[in-house]
């Protein structure tokens, strides 16, 4: 068995996106949330489920976001972390809410494997979603 | 849905806001890898725009350059911080700006000149501003501007 990986060695720190509400936000994030989920060595298929994930905030979070739609990702081994926000209050549920298919119910809680919604004092919230592969 | 313990992504120091009105910024550790990514996001960006295949190239390649130098020389001999990598279309232009918290530029020692990146950069790209100063990082303004090209932002 191979000992490569393409999760570099070393500590790796946070990479924080942020890009205006607008037509760049889903181009700019999917990429790099494609890339991330490489480098968290994740397999094909988790790696297209985290894509979409941020597909889907893409075209979901603008409303609860104003002016800018912010992501905070964490790769770690086999494990990609997103936080979106700051969200209006409520925006989180609504965004999950909002991301639901007529039979599949909300995409982001089937395709994650983890998600809280974190709510700071101002009333702010960060979606915080974990999509990882069990092995 | 689950309100768990489990613990959250670490946080990174807040950054300054003085880039907070950009259309797009990615921060991330200066490390080589990140290069790749920021390279990447670039050219989809200047894609987006609709610029030319030509331009493209030449902003992949300066961008790619000015990060290159943060990752190898900026945070020399002390552990890397950030890269910043702000861009922002408007008035027809794209620009693209790279900042560190580093060392700030200086001739390598390792080399009898400035090297071939800032001159490259320079050729390559319409305007290029240079802020930098000891212990204060720097900051490479880039701006290119398409011959013709269309952008979704005006």
């Amino acid at each position: 068995m191979s000992d490569v990986t393409a999760h570099p060695l070393g500590t790796d720190g946070d990479t924080q996106v942020t890009v205006a509400t607008g037509p760049l936000v889903g181009p700019v994030l999917r990429r790099v949330v494609g890339m991330l989920a490489a480098r968290a060595d994740l397999p094909l298929d988790r790696l297209d489920d985290a894509v979409l994930v941020a597909d889907v905030v893409a075209c979901r979070a603008p409303p609860y976001a104003g002016e800018a739609v912010r992501v905070r990702l964490t790769a770690g081994e086999r494990i990609l972390w997103m936080r979106v926000g700051p969200l209006r209050a409520g925006g989180a549920e609504a965004l999950l809410g909002e991301a639901a298919g007529a039979q599949v119910g909300s995409v982001i809680l089937k395709l994650a494997d983890e998600v809280h919604v974190d709510t700071e004092d101002s009333g702010s919230e960060f979606l915080r979603v974990r999509v990882a592969y069990a092995g | 849905m689950d309100h768990g313990p489990t613990s959250p992504p670490s946080e990174s120091p807040p950054r300054e806001r003085e880039q907070e009105d950009c259309d797009i910024r990615l921060t991330m550790p200066a490390r080589a890898e990140n290069v790749v990514m920021i390279r990447h996001v670039c050219g989809a960006l200047a894609e987006a725009l609709h610029m030319p295949a030509e331009l493209v190239a030449d902003i992949k390649l300066a961008v790619t350059e000015a990060c290159t130098n943060v990752v190898r020389h900026a945070y020399a001999g002390v552990e890397a911080g950030p890269i910043d990598v702000a861009a922002e279309p408007l008035a027809g232009c794209l620009t693209v700006v790279v900042s560190d918290r580093g060392c700030g530029i200086d001739a390598s020692p390792e080399s009898e000149g400035p090297g071939l990146g800032l001159p490259l950069i320079a050729a390559l790209s319409h305007g290029l501003e240079i802020e930098h100063g000891p212990q204060q990082g720097s900051r490479l303004r880039m701006s290119f501007r398409p011959h013709g090209g269309r952008f979704l932002a005006e």
